[in-house]
């Protein structure tokens, strides 16, 4: 355990680096998205809902990916194992999760006490994210970070094993994937029962539960994947 | 006694290529390994399977008695300079520094600083800004202070001028008598660390061709010229590895067990005797365009005997 927390170190030794990128990226969408809506307000349009937020698992699902091309070969060559880079990784992941859920969280409520910064803007508070627990609320934020962060280290993964061919022959794979879903709901009619089951979840089902669901297989894939990486 | 690396019949294939070939090696502990060999040979692919940064076609290697795949009791034992190790982008000199810090238990912090300025290295450089040069002193410092009881270093003065490797080597000397432990030194300057090593494990083409102590190989070999005839008669003495001829006479390079008696014998055959380096030795030995295969099917060639 002392070494899977020594890793966890190592990756924030130069932790301003670690904080910067996804709050000031989140943050510089915030103003974008605060200078359109203080525009907008002046014209009298009202509450407007935004995606920034999506900004901020981006950046942790890039960080992962580039995690796995740099962190690992470095940690490896300093004599760390494949399974403690993983463990330690997973540490990481959660602890920035909970963290960033949490802050999310209160800027949430921060943005509902000042009626959208006082420009109705609704950035981080999302209607369909919202739940009447504060506790789940903060699981609501935090989750999708998980899956996110796995999804790139898996990611990561792929390309360290078999390159750019890998990722293109997986992206490939995908695209077929969702094709053939598309083809199928589509031949059925069956396009109101999918849009039903979304509607029909709950906002804990869909991102506390589904996501949860998804990163436990996808955390067991990295586990074979970085078994038998090379670096 | 558990030897440091034990290689026991070690093959790597990647597909058609071989880089490794039936190795088998023992590495004692508390000793400075020459790891000699040309571009390709197979020298880093050796240290990456030791590492376990790199799998096995087939046979096994031990590390202090241990697989190290994912052993971390034998791996924190172990630092590998790489030459081409990648350092994330976004660390400083001193991150890579506290790093090797954090998981190598014997890391000397006073020495890494010590070093630090022997090499000006300044660190609160951007890993990725630094020149090939203090790349090269960077990884040196890591493998110097962690202390590591087995260190290899793979290369690791490109881009280092001669006073720098100088300091390297004064450095490791140093601090190896004071705190002895198992040193593998992969390089192409022979003739720098001739001095340095004890050992020496000469790799060709994924083979171990040599595999002897410095000081026994460097009274194997033997450089005399003179009259053909004579130097034909001498040369029954050992294993002919070179020859130049010139208007009736002949300088050969010989390998064989000589003794001071045979290079009296030289003399009284009117030979002049030179002694050799172990860079010459080095040379003779893996300068032979022909591929194993054809050298095992051309019964008397002078590889028959060095290949093992």
């Amino acid at each position: 355990m002392s070494r899977v927390l020594a890793v966890v170190r190592m990756q924030l030794l130069n932790w301003p680096i670690n904080i910067a990128w996804p709050w000031g990226i989140l943050f510089s969408s915030f103003l974008i998205n605060y200078a359109i809506q203080s525009a907008l307000v002046r014209q009298t349009v009202g509450e407007s809902t935004t995606g920034g937020l999506l900004s901020i698992y981006t950046v942790v699902f890039v960080a992962y990916l580039i995690s796995v091309s740099q962190d690992l070969p470095f940690a490896l060559g300093l004599g760390v194992s494949r399974r403690t880079f993983h463990l330690a990784s997973g540490l990481m992941l959660t602890t920035e999760a909970l963290l960033y859920g949490t802050l999310l969280y209160l800027f949430a409520l921060i943005e509902r006490a000042t009626d959208g910064f006082g420009v109705e803007l609704a950035f981080f508070g999302l209607p369909f994210m919202s739940t009447s627990n504060p506790l789940l609320q903060i699981l609501v934020y935090t989750v999708p970070f998980l899956l996110f962060g796995v999804l790139g280290f898996a990611v990561g993964l792929v390309f360290k094993r078999w390159g750019a061919n890998g990722v293109l022959t997986l992206s490939v794979a995908a695209i077929l994937a969702i094709g053939a879903a598309v083809y199928l709901i589509t031949r059925a009619e069956r396009w109101r029962a999918v849009g039903g089951w979304f509607v029909d979840q709950s906002t804990v089902g869909l991102f506390i539960g589904w996501p949860l669901l998804l990163v436990v297989p996808l955390a067991a894939l990295s586990h074979l994947l970085i078994r038998r990486v090379t670096v | 006694m558990i030897p440091a690396i034990a290689v026991d019949n070690l093959t790597k294939r990647y597909g058609k290529f071989t880089a490794l070939e039936n190795v088998n090696l023992t590495l004692n502990e508390h000793r400075i390994y020459g790891l000699l060999g040309r571009n390709g040979a197979g020298k880093t692919t050796l240290m990456r399977i030791l590492t376990a940064q790199e799998f096995a076609t087939s046979g096994s290697v031990a590390v202090f008695g241990k697989a190290p795949y994912e052993n971390e009791a034998v791996l924190s034992r172990v630092c590998f300079i790489k030459e081409s190790q990648v350092y994330p982008q976004h660390l400083r000199v001193r991150h890579a520094l506290g790093a090797a810090a954090l998981v190598y238990p014997n890391w000397d912090e006073r020495f890494a600083r010590s070093l630090l300025e022997d090499f000006q290295l300044p660190a609160d450089r951007l890993v990725k800004k630094l020149s090939r040069g203090m790349l090269s002193a960077l990884g040196i410092i890591i493998g110097l202070a962690s202390r590591a009881p087995l260190t290899f270093f793979d290369e690791p003065y490109l881009g280092l001028d001669a006073v720098a490797r100088q300091l390297f080597y004064d450095r490791l000397l140093t601090d190896f008598s004071e705190h002895p432990r198992t040193v593998v030194l992969s390089t192409h300057l022979i003739d720098e660390v001739s001095a340095l090593i004890e050992h020496v494990l000469l790799i060709d083409r994924g083979r171990i061709v040599l595999d002897d102590e410095v000081e026994a190989v460097r009274g194997q070999l033997l450089t005399v010229s003179g009259a053909s005839r004579a130097v034909d008669e001498f040369a029954a003495a050992g294993t002919e590895l070179h020859r130049t001829t010139l208007n009736g006479t002949a300088r050969v390079t010989l390998r064989g067990a000589f003794v001071p008696a045979d290079h009296d014998r030289a003399r009284s055959l009117g030979l002049r005797v030179e002694a050799e380096s172990l860079q010459e030795l080095v040379v003779r030995l893996t300068a032979s365009p022909r591929r194993p295969a054809d050298a095992e099917t051309a019964g008397d060639s002078p590889e028959k005997e060095i290949l093992r």
